[in-house]
Parts: structure tokens; sequence; C-alpha cells
């Protein structure tokens, strides 16, 4: 084995500090270094070549570049290595710059000895790299799209547009969701069915989508590229080839009559029902728990359709990605019991005036009280039933009931100018293009905006009565209306539990689906190949919904269109002779990527490598292709080897966030002390307790662990687990009589440098405090 | 007795859609002194409460600088609600003892073409006495001064003054 080393002067960023020269000598007489050279710009033409010409001449089978950060330049260092025809993953950097001559400007001679030691770790860690291949894995093109509402139908219409193969699959026997039920649609008031019609008309006749309706998943094996989806298509007792979707024929012959879900229980419908008239597909349904088996619609269609006997039809197929848009369910408005909704028949929900101003709804348009049967001649909207509401577990803001209250308010005093009509708000929030001016348009239209949430609903004698404050004018109101709508908000529908259980899906504070990043990454799910659309991940307006379901689209059009992906090798594999089947790595593995049948496997195209399984497992039967155990530990050994300061720091920094912070620190020229040698590690969740152990064993006086700031990690809850290592760590290490104090463990985001030198300025000052390691043993001390 | 439409056709129909913001009330340079700030003006009057808004002190209160209509988000002129308020006042027939300050400053406008600040505090002190003490006080202090002085002058042209509100009156 040769390694050739290669100290950059960065021009003079490093140069200026560092003592080059002196570096060289020293890298010269590292074991095993074939060649060591210094290189003005390694990342120039001229520096590549050089590294080039010493591989191409077979010098040297290993590189060591001591530079700039790995985040900058290993992939240009890759390549080169690539180039020249060595594995580019033979490749370790010793990050000379951000972590040395920018940091420790004013102390060349202690930064000289860091920067030996930096170079030592590299060269420890570089013996011990093996030759990784990014196998090729042929993948499905065939996507699963979950839900048949306006985002998955945008998703499903994209891709197969783009030429891929979609399986659309809906639980309810239509597709359409929410947006086929509503009436107009802000902030045009167009008419609802008539934008999402034509669209859902397409889905059913694209050659390539497989529609598959009044259907469930029942398993998701396999992972990204590979998925195998199976589930049942549920029994409509109507024949699908055969039905021409009359409706009437049957319908009118049944004698069951049941409230329709599809007009949120204000209108009927039989037990022979076609759930919206322009249902997709145009298929009559048999509600079995309604059928009284009378056989009335099996006389009276003419198509022959009805077949009591039709069984449900297990369904199967393969994926090379999966998009979620599972929507959104209404909040249950009867769990606000101040507001009477159940009790009080002239309290109605936002989705019930939705069907009331449908012109094909139970009341044909009109606004009916409830209670009379008359057309209502006032009307009180009150906001944020169900949303920004700790009593009910739901902190957050729905963001469309404010829109669809103005727009319905709209609607209703377009239709009755006479009509007093009321919304009742906390905050009026109209964020979008064209939202202010149609809230402006109706204030123009007389509609009165009360600020002040309704406290509670009282019926005396049949009317009801709203109690709130004026908080505009301070003054408490009691005020009477014909009908009050509750606008109740969006929550996580219940039915895409077993989907987000199936896959795997991390779940937000708010139940909904948690997307891999809140703002870089608005359609990804943490779990490879799986993309969110929609209200799945979260209240959302119909144009947003159709832009996420087209995000997502092209998503997985990217990932699967090539045919083939290329999995990075950096992954855990299992020594299934160590393995004793714990399942300890299963539950931990954020990406789903292990199972345990016997002993664990992991499926290499949903691993991450973050490697807290690896930390985690008892045998230590995981091991990772790259940051294995034994390079870690070797670098460990090799910064330990002088310790030429105290109090001497080994830290391990997560690639993510912290390493980043630390480089910040650099970039921005933040000086902190020289004490500590720094090892990244892809999670803090990687830091296995024996690295720690092993540190301290050999001497550092302390050991620093830092992470992503908790709740962002990169891989969900790596950062957790390393607090609780952390944590029984500390209780080890004062059981064997060395202060837990010697190991810390610190939350540092990308943009934190400065927090991440102030931390470990803190830290050195407490190592001192405790003093050299070993010390408060008193065996040590001689005591 | 006025309603929200009555105040409305005089105000402008864009009073509607107030927002509440509070920047007139916070550039008025008078809404210290006032019981009702406009905002509450524009809010009682969208309420249908326009009693409270006509028994309101503030509305003759309003300098009419106008900082509160060029500042408005909404584009709502919150000086002339405070000018349709006034109008409707008097058209039916109300007096209080700051909307007398307003008849007899206008009176003197008509009559001279400039004010007197000693007949006008006079005057106002006659018909309002519980505010003499407080008008003596400072006049006192302002007449060493020279600020106040008791004689009472005409402008000149004084008739094309009295086109002019004779135009206004026809209007």
């Amino acid at each position: 084995m040769s390694t050739g080393v290669y100290i950059c002067h960065c021009g003079l960023n490093i140069a200026s500090v560092l003592d080059i020269e002196e570096l060289v000598r020293f890298a010269e007489g590292l074991p095993n270094v074939a060649v060591a050279r210094e290189l003005q710009f390694s990342c120039s033409d001229v520096g590549q070549e050089t590294i080039k010409e010493d591989i191409k001449e077979g010098k040297v089978d290993r590189v060591v570049v001591a530079a700039c950060s790995p985040r900058l330049h290993e992939p240009t260092f890759r390549c080169v290595l690539q180039d020249a025809g060595l594995n580019p993953y033979l490749l370790e950097m010793a990050n000379i710059r951000e972590q040395c001559s920018w940091v420790h400007m004013e102390e060349p001679a202690l930064a000289t000895e860091k920067a030996k030691d930096l170079i030592r770790m590299a060269v420890a860690k570089a013996e011990l790299l093996s030759p990784l291949e990014g196998e090729l894995m042929p993948v499905s093109r065939n996507v699963l799209v979950i839900g048949g509402g306006v985002a998955g139908i945008s998703a499903a219409l994209e891709l197969a547009n783009a030429g891929l193969h979609v399986f659309l699959v809906e639980r309810r026997p239509t597709i359409g969701g929410y947006m086929a039920l509503l009436t107009d649609v802000f902030p045009t008031n167009d008419c609802s069915i008539c934008v999402l019609a034509p669209k859902m008309t397409e889905v059913y006749n694209h050659p390539l989508i497989t529609l598959y309706t009044y259907s469930e998943i029942l398993n998701i094996d396999g992972s990204v590229g590979n998925f195998t989806v199976s589930g049942v298509r549920r029994a409509r007792f109507v024949d699908a080839a055969k039905c021409k979707g009359c409706i009437n024929d049957c319908a009118g012959a049944c004698p069951v009559e049941v409230p329709n879900e599809y007009d949120f229980g204000i209108g009927k419908r039989k037990a022979i029902y076609m759930a919206i008239p322009q249902a997709v597909p145009l298929v009559a349904c048999i509600d079995p728990q309604a059928c009284i088996g009378c056989g009335l619609c099996e006389e009276a269609c003419p198509a022959d359709a009805v077949d009591y006997e039709q069984r449900e039809m297990a369904f199967k197929f393969d994926v090379g990605a999966i998009i979620v848009a599972t929507g959104w369910q209404p909040f249950d408005a009867s769990r606000k019991e101040e507001y009477g909704f159940g009790r009080y028949r002239d309290v109605i929900s936002s989705l019930q005036v939705e069907r009331m101003l449908n012109a094909a709804g139970p009341t044909g348009g009109e606004i009916v009280r409830p209670s009379t049967g008359e057309i209502a001649r006032s009307v009180s909207f009150l906001q944020c039933v169900g949303s920004r509401d700790a009593t009910v577990g739901n902190l957050y803001c729905s963001r469309i009931c404010c829109m669809a209250s103005l727009k319905n308010a709209q609607l209703i005093k377009e239709k009755y100018p006479e009509m007093a009509i009321s919304i009742h708000y906390i905050d009026m929030r109209a964020g979008g293009e064209g939202y202010e001016e149609f809230y402006q348009r109706a204030q123009r239209l007389g509609i009165e905006f009360i600020r002040g949430r309704v406290a509670e609903i009282e019926e005396t004698d049949g009317e009801i009565y709203l109690h709130y404050e004026d908080t505009l004018l301070g003054e408490y109101r009691r005020r009477k209306c014909d009908m009050a709508v509750l606008s109740i908000g969006l929550e996580p529908d219940s039915g895409a539990e077993v989907v987000g259980n199936l896959l795997g899906l991390a779940r937000r504070t708010d139940r909904f689906f948690e997307i891999a990043h809140p703002k870089m990454r608005p359609v990804e799910a943490h779990i490879d190949g799986v993309f969110i659309a929609g209200c799945a991940s979260g209240p959302k307006e119909i144009q947003v919904s159709i832009a996420q379901g087209g995000a997502a689209a092209s998503k997985a059009l990217g990932l699967l269109m090539k045919g083939e992906i290329s999995l990075d090798p950096t992954v855990a594999y299992v020594d299934r002779d160590a393995c004793v089947g714990c399942k300890l790595c299963e539950g931990i593995c954020p990406g789903k990527a292990i199972s345990v049948n016997g002993t664990a496997f992991v499926d290499e195209a949903a691993c991450k490598g973050c490697g807290t399984c690896a930390a985690a497992c008892p045998t230590d039967a995981i091991h990772m292709r790259l940051f294995s155990d034994e390079q870690i530990l070797a670098q460990v050994r090799a910064a330990t080897a002088v310790k030429g300061e105290y109090p001497f720091i080994v830290a391990f920094l997560c690639n993510w966030c912290s390493y980043a912070g630390a480089d910040l620190a650099g970039t921005s020229r933040i000086q902190y002390p020289t004490n500590a040698r720094i090892i990244r590690v892809m999670c803090a969740g990687r830091v296995d307790p024996s690295f720690v152990m092993e540190a301290l064993r050999l001497g550092a006086d302390g050991v620093l662990i830092a992470g992503c700031r908790l709740g962002e990690c990169h891989y969900v809850v790596g950062n957790d687990q390393a607090l609780q290592r952390v944590k029984v760590l500390k209780g080890v290490l004062e059981k064997i009589g060395l202060s837990p104090g010697r190991v810390k463990i610190i939350w540092c985001a990308a943009s934190e440098g400065e927090i991440f030198a102030r931390e470990l300025e803190a830290f050195v000052e407490e190592l001192k405090e405790l003093g050299p390691t070993g010390t408060e043993i008193p065996q040590a001390r001689g005591g | 007795m006025s309603n929200r439409s009555d105040v409305l056709k005089l105000a402008g129909d864009e009073l509607r859609c107030c927002i509440q913001c509070g920047s007139c009330s916070a550039s008025c340079s008078t809404a210290d002194l006032m019981d009702k700030s406009i905002r509450e003006l524009v809010r009682l009057v969208l309420n249908d409460r326009c009693e409270e808004a006509l028994d309101s002190r503030s509305i003759w209160l309003c300098t009419s600088c106008l900082l509160c209509t060029v500042r408005c988000p909404r584009g709502i002129r919150p000086k002339s609600l405070v000018a349709a308020l006034r109008h409707i006042h008097e058209a039916e027939g109300r007096r209080n003892a700051d909307s007398s300050l307003e008849d007899l400053f206008m009176g003197q406008v008509k009559d001279t073409g400039r004010v007197s600040e000693f007949y006008l505090s006079a005057l106002y002190a006659l018909h309002n006495p519980k505010a003499t003490v407080q008008i003596m006080t400072m006049g006192l202090e302002l007449i060493p001064k020279g600020k106040i002085d008791g004689e009472k002058s005409r402008i000149l042209g004084i008739e094309e003054l009295s086109r002019i509100f004779e135009g206004l009156e026809e209007s």
C-alpha cells in the first residue's frame, strides 16, 4: 500500500498560517506514505494533473489531500481518482483550511501541530479505505399514486403524459376527492366540478393509467425502484362493464334511504347510488350496510348490471416510485361542544354549506335554514373551528378556511343581497395571488367582518345566538342569526395511517406526513422513492395541491426515467454470523432499510448510510462500507498519538449540520481554540460509545459530539439517538470514576459557525476546570 | 335618524373595505383628545351604530389635516367619514358643545373672512360657560404677549367670499 499526501497552499489561504514545508516533511515520515507533495492549488488543473500522474505511474494507490473541507472538493478529487483509474472511494481529505489556517490565524505553531494530527488521522483512515462500487439497479418505470383527489389526479396525468405507467388507487367509488364536492372555488369563483371533471375523465381514458377505485392498499414491500404493491378492489355489486351510469332506474327503485356522506349528512341517498353525478368511473355502487337485498334494483336495471354475487378482487403490481396523495378529512365540529353542532339544527359546517350552494346539491343551491326549511335571513360564519385550537390538539392554521368563507359569503350575498352575513374571525388570512383583492371584494359586497372568536352558540326558543367579543371595540355581544356556519379545519385523513405505516412515513406533531425538509424538499418523503403531494403533508389550496402533484410527478420521473438508478455504496451491511436478530436496528433505522428475519438484512437501495444502526448494534454485527468502525477508530488513535495540547479534545461532527457549521466558522474566520481534532461522521447517531471510550482511554481530555439541532436531523432522529447514548455514556463514566463532563453533546446548524466556536471555547474551559483526564480518579492521583 | 347606508353614501362605499389596522387613529394629531378613535368611528358606522358615532365629540376635534386619509392602506378616506358625520349632525339639527364651536367659527369666517381669537373665545364661553375657566386661563397668558387683540376687522373683498359661500350652499 502506498499513500500519496498532497498538501495544498490554497494560495496564501493555508500557507500564510501553516508551515507547509514542515507538514510535507512530517507527511513523508508517516507509515505507508510513498509520496508527499505541496501544491499551490490542488484543485487547479495543474494540481489535479500532479495527482493523476502519480496514480498513473503507479506511485500511489491511496490519496490524501490536505486542503479545504471535503464538503467543498471531495467530489472534485474523487473525479481525479476516477479519471486516473483509481477507485474514487480511496480518497481521504484533511481539512487544514476551514479547521486550521482560517480559524487559528494567530496561532501558527499550534495550528501546524494540529494540521499534522489531521494529516496523520487522514493517512490512518486512508490505509483502511476499500474500493466501493455504486451498483446500477434496474428499476420499474411504473408509479403508484395513492389517492384520487386533485393532487393525485394531477400527479397521475403528468406521469402518464410523460410516458410512465401509473396505478392510481382511490378508496372511494369515484375519484375527484373533496374538490369534486365543492361548489365554486376561490379566488376566481369557477365551478369546481366544471374545471375538475375533464381531468377526471382524462384519467379514466388515459391508456397509461390503471385506475383502481373503491380499493384499499394492503401491503407495500421493497424499496426505491422496486416496490411491490398489493391490495383489493372492494365489491360494488354492480358490474362495471355493464353499468351505463343511468342511476335513476336502479336508485329510483331502491326503497332504502340513508344520509348521503357526499352531502355531509344534509341530503339523502339510496342504498344503490352514485357518489356524484360526474363520478369516474360512472358506475353505480351498492352500499352493503344499507342494502336490504330486496332485488328491486336488479329488476329495474335495463343493462342487467346488478350483481349481488360480486366478490372483492385482489390486485398486485410492481412500481418504482410512490406518490402519497392521501389528502385530508374535515374536523369533526361536534367536538367543539360549545357550538352545538349536531344538537342545534341551524348550526352547520362549511362543507354542508358548500353542498347547499351546489346547484346539484340537496337544496338545489338554496341556503335553507334546516330548522324551518325556509331561506335563511342571516348567516354567520365562524372561523377557526378546529384550527389554531389547542383544546382539540390542532395548533395549526388550516389555511383555506378564510378564503373558503369569503367565497361562500360572496356567493350567498350575490344570490340573496338582502341577507345579513357576518364573518367572525381571529385573523383574516388571504395570502395568495388575487386573495387580498378577493377579501376586499367581499367587504365591498357588504359582508360584515367581526374580529373576535365566537365563544359559544346558544339556542333559545329555536333561535340561535352567538356570544363573542368585538375585540376591535372591546365590547361583548350577543347576536342572533338564522344559521351559523362553522368553518371546520382540515385534519390528516385517518385512512392514510395504513399507508403511512406500510411505507414508514414520519409524521409531524400536527399528524400530517412529514416532508424531507420543511423548505427545501417540499414533496419528498424521508423514504427514497416516496413523494408526498397535496394535503397529505398539510392543509393546502387546490392550486398548491395541483402544483405539488406536478412536482411529485417530476421527481418520480427524474428518478425512474433512465430505467436504472445508481446506488450509493456508502451503506450499511450485516455480518450475519454476528447478528443475533435482536431487531434493535430495525426499530431505529430512519429509512426503514433494515428488516430482520432471523438475522438483519439491509436493503442497500433504501439505506442512506447514517450509521446509527452500526452504533446501536449490541454485537457489532452491522458495518459501514465507508466511515467504518475500524476507520473511525484508526482516526481516534492517530488523533491521540501525540496529544500536543492540553486540554486535548476529540470531536465527532455530523456531516450535514455541525461539520458544515465548523466550515462556516472557517469561511467566516471565526477564531477558536486549537484543542480539538475533528472526525467527520455522517450523523451524530453514528458515534458508537466505543469511539468515545477509546478516545478517553488513549488520553483525550474530552470528547465533543455535535449534531444537527434537535428536530432538524437529516436522518430524522439520529441526533436524538446520539443524545440518548451520551446520557447513558455519562452514567458509565461516572461509574468508572471519570467525570461525566468529559463528554459533551452540542447542536449546531450549518449556519451556526459562531455557536460551534463558542461551544468549543466553553468546552475547553470546562475541561481545564476538570484537569487532565484521569485526575479525578483517586488512584491516579496516588490517593 | 341616519343609518349605515346614509353615512356610506356621503363617506364613500369603500369604507366597507376597512381592515381596522389603526393607521388613521395613530396618525391623528388630536387622537388623544378624542373619546372614540377614528378607527372606532369606522367600526361603529359599519356596525350600523351611527348614533354612537354622531354623539362622539371626536368628529368635532378633527383638524382636517388629512393624514388619516393619505396613509390609509385601503384607500379609504376617514376624513370623509368625519365630514359625513358632521354634515348629518347638522342636517338633523343636533347641537352640542363641540358642534357649537364649529358653528361660531364658520359664522365668523362668513362675516369677516377671518377668525378673531378674542371674539371666538368670548362667544364660545357664552355658549358653553363650563369652558370659561379653561379659556380664560389660556387667554390671560396670551394677552400680554400680544397674541390676542380685541379688534374685529373684515378682509377686503368680503363680497367675493360671500359669493363663494353662496356657491357652496347651492352645490
